[in-house]
This record gives C-alpha cells, structure tokens and sequence, in this order.
C-alpha cells in the first residue's frame, strides 16, 4: 500500500471527524490494534535489515503524521466543548447571595467601646458596678450627704432611703477606691437611672466616668486627656472650652476609703454617651 | 435665679455686651440658662398726662381724653381702660408708633371720635401676659419722655441655673460681687444705713431651737398704710425677676430677697400672743399656711411661734392667721438665720418649695440678717409710711457658722493646678472674692467671708483660683504616669466578643429599660417577686426586670407592629433576683438574652422560607458556648420555666450547674403579649462563660480517618444527649468526630420509636487502623446501645 495514500487517507478521516468518538474511531483505524499502520509497522518483521531501516523510517513518519492530526483535532475539539460547557455555564453573578445578615451593635455600645479604647489605651482600666446603688455609694461618699439640696437634683429613683437606683456610676470608682491602692486609672460606663422623663431627659441613659489617682495629678492634666479625648473622638480638633461646675466628690471622699491626700491626688470625670452619640451625629 | 440685666449694672457695670456678660458668668459657674428681653419691641410710646377725660357720649364703656405729651398741643385720644382718669400720668403710643405685633398706630375716629394715639396698657408693650387697665406711671415721670427710657425697657431678664454650692449668688448682690471679681471692678453697693427707732414697742424673742435658729432678728413697725402701692420700679425689677406684685409689704420683702439673697417675713403684730418663740414643731401640730392649706407638722420642723400656737414654718412659708392684710395696722418684721442642715429636705417633706426654703436650704449668708432689717424697713417707711421700733436681735453665739480659716500652701496649689501662678494674682483673686488673705512664705492664710460657706477646705480655696483664674487659661498638658502594661488574660472572655458573634448571627443589639411592666413581668413570671420603684415614671415602667425578656418581647412587639416579621435581638445588662441574702436584698447579675422570630433568613430566590424554630436558637446558644472552647463543660437538658412552653424548654449547665435558659415562648405569653409567630428566647448568666480554655497546638494523625455510619433504632423518648455520651464512652480516643445526620420517623420505622443515623469517624494517632479494628469498636457500640436503651440496628 501506497503510504501517501494511507497518509491521504487517514488526514481526510480526521478532518471529517465531527466529534471525539469518531476521532476515536479514526485512531483505531489507522493506529489500533489492527489499525493500517500498526499492520504496516507488523510487516516490518518480515523485511531484510536494508529495507527495514528505510521502510521503518517512513512508517513512523507516517504514524507521527496521523498522531499530530488527530492530537490537533482533539485538542480543538476539547477547546470547543470546554467553550461551549463554559458559555452554557454562565451565570447572573449580580444575584443576591445566600447569606445571614449581620445584626448590628447599638450606637451606645460603638461609642462606649470606643471611648473605652481611647482610654485604654492611656492605660485606664474598664470597671463596672451594681446598679441598685446604696446611698453610701451613690451619695455619702461623694460628699452629698442626706437632704443636701445636690440630691434632690438628681432626681433620684428611690426604693428605700437607703437603696436606690444609681444617679451615676461614681460610685464604682468608690468601690474600686476601697478594694485598690493607687495609682488608679479606670473608667466606669453604664446605665445610670434619673426620675426625669420628657423631650430632653429619659429615665435611662449611659454614662462614662473616669478616675486618674496618683502622685502629682494636676487639673491641667485632666483639661489635657479630656482635650485629646474629645479630639479623637470627634476625630477633629476642636476647640473646648470648659465651664465649671459642681460635683462635690473630692479629698474627704477618697480619704473616707484610706487614700492620703498628702501624697495622692485625682481626678474624676464623667460624660453622657447619648450626648456623644447626638453631636458626633449631627457632625 | 432670674434677674434684671440693667438691676445687675446699677451694682456693676462692666463694659461687656449682654451676650459677653452671659458667657462670662457662664464660664464661671454660674450657667446662663436663658436670656429674654423684658418688654416686648416698640417705639413711639411716650409720657403722658391725661389733662381732661369724659364719658364718649355714643359709646359707654369708651372715654374721650386730651393728653399733654409736652409738645403744646393737647391729644385727642380714646380709651376703653375703665382706670383711664383726669390727672394720670400714662404711657401715650403717638400716632406713627409700632407696637409689639407690628401693630401701627394711626389717626382714626372712633364711634365719630377722633383719636390721635393710644393709651398703653402693659400687655399692649408686651411686659405682662395679660393686664387689667393702662399703666398707670408716677406722677413725676417727665412729660414726653420716651417709655423705653424712662423704664429702662431695653433691660433683659438673664436667667442663672445656679449649682447647689453657690447659694452666695441667689441674689443681686452676690451675683454683682461675682461679676465685680470677674472683671476686677468695684461693686456699688446701696447706701443701707440703720433706720432709727421712732417708737420703743418691741416683742421678745425665745431661741428654744438655737441649733436650727442661731440668729432671729425682729422689729415692730406700727401704724402702716397697707392701702399703699408699691412703686413701679419696685414692681418692674420684681417683674424682671420673675417675681409679681402681691402687695406692698410682700413686694418689700421679696424685693429684699432678691437684692440681697435674704428671705424676709412679716406677721401682723396684733395676731401675735405673747412673745415669739423659735421651736421646734409638735409631733402633728397643726399650721394652715398663707396658701389656705393645713399641713400636719412633724417634729423635725423649725416654726416661728408665739406664746399659744405656731405661726409660720420657718424660712419656708408663712402662716394664714398671722399674716399681714389689707386691715393689718401693725407688722412684726422678721430677719433670722436658719441653718442649712436643719432646713435640708424639710421643705421637700411637705411638697413645698419657695423662694424662701430654696435659699435657707443652701444657705444663707449668717451676718446678713441686721442688713436685710434695716434695708426692708426703710423701704417698708418709704411706701407704707409707719414708725419703726428698735431691732430685737435673739443670737446664739455658739451655734452660728464660724468663719474658715484655711491654709493653702504653694506646693499644694501647683500640684493640684499644674501650672504656677504668681502669688500677686493669687492673693488678689483671695481678695476680690471678699476673702482676708495673709501671705507668709510659701503659703496663703485665708479668712472665708461669711457668705462663702462653701469654702472650707484647701482644695475650694484652689478651684475658686482655677475658676477666676479663667478654666480655659490653663494649659492643656499630657498626664505623666509610670507606664504600666494592663493585665491581659488570654483565657478572659470579653462581653464584647460574644455580642460580635452574635451580630454576625444576623442579632441586632437591643437596650430596654431596666424596669418593665409588671403585667407584662406577671405574665413571664407568674406570682414570682420582683423589686417594685415607689415612685416610677409610669407604672409600666415600675418593676425591676427579673430577666431581659420582658423588655425583648416589647420590643418584639413594638417591631412587629412595624411591619418587620423577622427579628433577632439580644440585650446584654443586669437582671435583678430579689434575694435577701444578696447586699441590698438583690441579686444584680449580668446576663446576655436574646429572641428570635419569623423567618430563618431573608426571603431569598434559591432558598424556601421557613420559620425559625428552637434548633435556630439552640444553634445560637451553641456558637456562643464555643467562645470558651470548652463545649465539653456544657450539657442542655430537659428544663423548666414559666415563660416558656413545658416540651420545648432546655436548661443549659456548666459543670452540672445550671447557667442559662432557652426555648419557645409559652403559647399563652404568646396570646398575652400578642406577638404573632413562635418566638424562641435564650438567657445566659455571663459568669457562665467564665474563662475560655486556652486550646493548645497539638499533634495531628498522620493516619488515615475512617467514617462508620449507623443507622439505630430506639424509643422516641429516648434523649440523643444519652446515646451521644454512650457512643463517647465506648468509642474512647479512637472516636474523633461523632455526628448525628439524620433523625426519621415514619414508615419503616416502629410507631413509637425513631431512627437515627449516626456518623462516626475513627482514627488512630500511631497506626492505620485495620477493618477488624474499626469493626470491633462499631460492634462493642452496638451492643452497648442495645444493652442501655434497647437499640436496634435499622436494617
């Protein structure tokens, strides 16, 4: 057999091979088991050594020549199918997702943690306390004794004149004051209860206070972390001003828990978060 | 405190705006609540003198005057005010004035009259809200002066929300010493000179309470003309000041008050038995006050009284009987000292609180009371006429405030200031402030000035320096502190993680009252006790919550009513367990809670809908256990609670102790709280979380994992909990994973019972695990499971 003809032959096979099993039978044709060039490349055996070397040459060109066409044909018939399994496969990706929707943490909890981190940062500690308070903590000890007319301003939640809702959470730094030694650097958020309802007030609100005691604290210390505070957390600088006002928590209330005012000194702070919440709001 | 801005600027006048004085006084403490003009915006009102006035004869109830404006041509004007008479000096709006209302005043006619003008009433010049006939001005107000002139109208009334500390400037004279400090300017102080006596009627005086009353000054005025009128400036700068005109004697007295800060009273002398006795009240006493009440008197009440019966509570209101009226004659006029301590919270006991008791309860200045006498008496002589006896003074020496000697050194002044400021200006702001100062070396022996009793330690003494000094002319300066690391546990969970994972559990994060409504408490927790307020808000705002579900089925509810249909909340906060072992007899623990309702998710195109159900909450309550990654501390079982329905109710345990609750709510609260759809609910104690454990790196098997799957068979009452901690037994360490994938009932399986198929995986850490190894662990499973609950393999 003519091996240009074979060679014709098996190009014209692969080239009208529309799919891969027709291709498949292509290769088997030529190149199976009994295939018209495995037939050839068995006759082989039965040449003279001369001829051999010559004919074997040409067969195996023969072969390689089908091999290439039918890997070329595979190759792009695999290429289509992919194109068409990919094309086939398109989506709408701009469809919703399968998720569960985050929740998301009240405004009160975002800024009491950041004001937490601020403060953190300046190595402050976060403490907490009861809120059923009693008037030794909520009131004595920062120097409002009974009748005074400071608590009747605080519009306080009484169960008992003895126990009452706490009016602010300076009696946590009183507990913490009694438990600890200075240097002290805490601050005390939380609910804190007025019997005050209207436009402005609710009988619920939050409140962060902070207490600095140590040697040689000063007033200009305290405008001076108040100063950054209100600058980080307004995220601008701005200009403070500061009024002052009256909150008769001082020296008797820390000597009162055994604290030297002779070698110590402190102060305190306190902000309402809500209020926070409505300027950097309203920014 | 509310006064009169031009009142202020007759004692000191600094050259500042009405706007800058309020930011002054504001930055010192003493905050400016509110600044309103005392009249209302006009021009054109003139003085006038009404020369005749008669009867307009179409019209009864109009009068036809000419006014004399002092421009030599009399005014045709009419007037319907039924006080309008010949020989009045008024207040003329000329033709072309405006009035409050941009109310033009023009020539017109009325009823055939010519009017040229109008006669003003104050309300018309917008000074009062409503007013009783025209003004009616002193006979000697200047023909033609313009009103706003001659009444200072261009006057604001500036109101001081004054701190409970500074009762020193609850009256014009304080408030000017303070304005004087501030701007380092001289205070022009009445002329108040002793009013001699012209008679010797005196009434004795008993101190029987000098504890509560030190000092009780008194003086007899006879033969008064209570018939008088106070003088218009006197009613104007009461006016300002927020106060009204009662009647001469009182006008005086409350005039007295808001001048110098001293609270005055007047008996009328003849109602008076005997001689006045300052005592403490009889246990259920009776007194009926000026106001016609009767109040019941406890026996911690200072009263003023005569030899019979109480007269008057004193320094808080006085008494009907022995009050001055209209036919009084003779006054007793009174100028005490009551002490703060014993006045604190009296007022309050009987739901009183006057000009009077709000400044004896804060404080009065001690060595006021001779000035408050003279100075009332001689306005007292000037309006109602009478002769004045001496002053009886009743003092108790021992029991009056003693000046503060205080002592401030320089070392302390700059640590607590952290700055220094020279000792000139030290010493000069001491002293503007009234204070008696000696400077020695390093420090400041101060004399407090009677009326600063609030001023007795070292440290008030260096915040008056700050305040005067100026807030805000101190420095800013970064705190210097020895740097210390805070302590950081690994092992501590913070509330802020477990409220994170629950917000990305789909949780919005809720904050409720603390305090509920009992019936909404009532129906949750059924005859259980909780902390009741006395004197709450409302009464659905009374009781203290025994959990946070109260306020989370509220808000469940409120949503609801808004169209959201699917809610997940939680709360993190206290709940309050009455206990009366607990300090306060109440157990104050912290709790994080939460409920669900409605749809599993968003409606979503890919995935059916389908109502949330206890395994969503149980779920949750899971996620957060595994914060502690010591899921194995934790079993659920079979639980109990009022709130929640009887076969859907799982108590959570650490360590066999009970720690949180969570289930469906009860079909009934359901009903009751009208809440639509089945709402799931959890609450764990925080302390339930205790301290994570730290989970270490550890080895992993480099041998193969096998999955055995086992389909079982048991009764339907049997607890999965049960048969997984069997299985855990048996498996040993060779078992490292077991999961339940399926549960099923129905054909093929017993009435009565159900099928679960289980998935174990096994693996070894030092070998492959042959067939014979896995199949003898599966076996011994089997029949343990067969043995304990009767387990059958499902074929």
């Amino acid at each position: 057999m003519n091996l240009t003809a074979i060679l014709e032959e098996a190009l014209q096979a692969v080239a009208v091979a529309n799919d891969i099993n027709a291709l498949e039978d292509v290769r088997v044709a030529f190149m199976g088991k009994k295939g018209s060039i495995t037939e050839l490349l068995k006759s082989l055996g039965a040449m003279d050594p001369e001829t051999r070397k010559t004919a074997g040459q040409q067969i195996n060109d023969l072969k390689q020549q089908v091999q290439d066409a039918l890997n070329t044909k595979r190759d792009q018939m695999q290429q289509a199918e992919l194109t068409e399994k990919l094309s086939k496969e398109q989506i709408d990706v701009t469809l919703p997702g399968r998720t569960l929707e985050v929740g998301g943490l009240h405004p009160v909890t975002r800024t009491i943690r950041r004001i937490e981190s601020f403060f953190g940062e300046l190595g402050f500690e976060v403490k907490h306390g009861p809120e059923i308070e009693d008037d030794f903590h909520n009131f004595d000890a920062l120097n409002i004794p009974a009748h005074h007319p400071a608590r009747a301003d605080h519009d306080t939640f009484y169960f008992n004149p003895k126990l009452m809702l706490r009016t602010q959470t300076s009696g946590v730094q009183i507990r913490t004051m009694e438990t600890e030694q200075p240097p002290l650097r805490i601050i005390s958020p939380g609910r804190v209860y007025r019997n005050d309802y209207d436009q402005t007030h609710t009988p619920m609100f939050h409140q962060v206070e902070g207490l600095m005691v140590d040697k040689n604290v000063s007033f200009t210390e305290l405008k001076g972390i108040l100063h950054d505070f209100l600058n980080n957390y307004f995220e601008e600088d701005l200009q403070i001003r500061f009024r002052p006002s009256f909150f008769p928590f001082t020296e008797p209330s820390a000597e009162s828990v055994g604290i030297d005012p002779e070698i110590y000194s402190g102060f305190a702070f306190g902000m309402g978060v809500s209020k926070a919440i409505q300027i950097s709001g309203s920014r | 405190m509310k006064f009169s801005e031009s009142w202020l600027r007759e004692w000191v006048n600094p050259q500042l705006s009405t706007n800058e004085l309020a930011e002054q006084i504001s930055m010192a403490g003493l905050e400016v609540d509110g600044i309103e003009p005392v009249a209302g915006e006009f021009s054109g009102v003139v003085v006038g003198y009404v020369v005749e006035c008669g009867r307009h004869p179409e019209a009864d109830k109009l009068q036809v005057t000419k006014v004399d404006i002092g421009t030599g041509e009399l005014l045709d004007i009419v007037c319907g005010a039924a006080n309008c008479r010949q020989g009045l000096k008024v207040a003329v709006a000329t033709v072309g004035a405006v009035l409050p209302g941009d109310f033009k005043i023009k020539a017109a006619k009325l009823r055939g009259q010519p009017s040229n003008g109008m006669l003003c009433s104050l309300s018309e010049l917008g000074m009062a809200e409503s007013s009783d006939g025209i003004i009616e001005l002193p006979a000697d107000a200047p023909l033609g002066q313009n009103i706003r002139q001659y009444l200072t109208l261009d006057d604001q009334a500036i109101e001081v929300d004054l701190t409970p500390n500074r009762a020193d400037c609850l009256g014009l004279k304080g408030l000017a010493r303070e304005v004087g400090v501030l701007n380092n300017l001289d205070v022009c102080q009445p002329d108040i000179a002793a009013v001699a006596a012209t008679i010797s009627d005196v009434k004795g005086i008993q101190l029987s309470a000098p504890q509560a009353c030190p000092r009780y000054l008194g003086r007899v005025i006879r033969n008064i003309n209570t018939a008088a009128v106070t003088p218009l400036w006197m009613v104007e700068k009461l006016r300002r000041s927020g106060i009204r005109s009662i009647d001469a004697v009182v006008d005086v007295t409350n005039f007295v008050l808001l001048e110098l800060g001293h609270p005055m009273h007047a008996f009328d002398l003849a109602k008076i038995e005997g001689d006045i006795d300052v005592r403490m009240a009889k246990e259920g006493e009776k007194l009926t006050l000026l106001d016609s009440n009767e109040v019941t008197l406890k026996a911690n009440t200072l009263v003023i009284a005569d030899s019979k019966k109480a007269l008057a509570m004193a320094g808080i209101f006085g008494g009907l009987h022995s009050g001055v009226t209209k036919d009084s004659n003779d006054i007793f006029l009174e100028s005490a000292f009551f002490s703060p301590v014993e006045m604190a919270g009296i007022a309050r006991q009987y739901g009183l609180h006057t000009d009077a008791s709000h400044r004896y309860e804060r404080g009065v200045d001690p060595e006021l009371q001779r000035t408050a006498m003279e100075r009332a008496t001689a306005l007292l002589l000037a309006i109602v006429g009478g002769e004045a006896g001496p002053v009886v003074e009743a003092v108790s020496e021992q029991h009056l405030p003693k000046a503060a000697q205080i002592v401030l050194t320089r070392t302390k002044l700059d640590r607590i200031l952290g700055i220094s400021i020279a000792t000139e200006t030290v010493t000069e702001i001491f002293q503007r402030l009234g204070m008696q100062v000696k400077v020695s070396g390093d420090e400041w022996q101060v004399t407090v000035p009677s009326y600063r009793f609030d001023i007795s330690i070292p440290e008030d003494l260096i915040e008056e320096v700050a305040r005067v000094y100026g807030y805000n002319n101190i420095p800013n300066v970064a705190p210097q502190a020895a740097l210390a690391m805070s302590k950081h546990q690994e092992s501590r969970i913070s509330v802020h993680s477990l409220r994170d994972l629950l917000v990305a559990r789909g949780y919005q994060e809720a904050i409720t009252y603390s305090f509920v409504d009992p019936k909404v408490q009532e129906t949750l927790f059924p005859g259980q006790s909780a902390l009741v307020l006395p004197n709450p808000i409302s009464v659905d705002m009374s009781a203290m919550r025994l959990n946070l579900w109260p306020g989370l089925l509220q808000a469940v509810q409120y949503n609801q009513n808004r169209q959201q249909n699917r809610i997940r909340l939680f709360e993190y906060g206290l709940k309050f367990i009455p206990d009366a072992k607990a300090e306060g007899g109440v157990r104050q623990v912290p709790v994080l809670g939460g409920v669900i309702v409605g749809s599993y998710g968003n409606e979503h195109w890919t995935i059916a809908e389908r109502a949330v159900d206890f395994y969503d909450v149980k779920g949750d309550v899971e996620a957060l256990l595994s914060c502690t990654s010591a899921a194995e501390c934790f079993t659920f079982s079979t639980g109990e609670h009022s709130a929640l329905h009887p076969g859907q109710t799982a108590q959570l345990n650490r360590d066999g102790k009970a720690v949180g609750v969570l289930g469906a709510l009860h079909p009934e609260a359901e009903r009751k709280l009208g809440i639509k759809g089945k709402a799931f609910l959890f609450e764990i104690e925080l302390e339930a979380f205790g301290d994570k454990h730290i989970v270490l790196a550890q080895e992993t098997s480099k041998y193969p994992a096998n999955r055995r799957d086992l389909a079982i068979v048991v009764k339907s009452d049997v607890r999965f909990s049960d048969i997984l901690a069997t299985i855990r037994k048996v498996g040993g360490n060779q078992l490292v994973d077991l999961k339940l994938f399926d549960v099923y009932t129905g054909q093929g399986v017993a009435q009565g019972h159900k099928s679960l198929a289980i998935a174990l995986t096994l693996q070894d850490k030092a070998r492959t695990l042959e067939d014979k190894d896995i199949q003898q662990v599966i076996s011994s499973v089997v029949e343990v499971l067969s043995k304990e609950f009767n387990a059958t393999l499902r074929d």
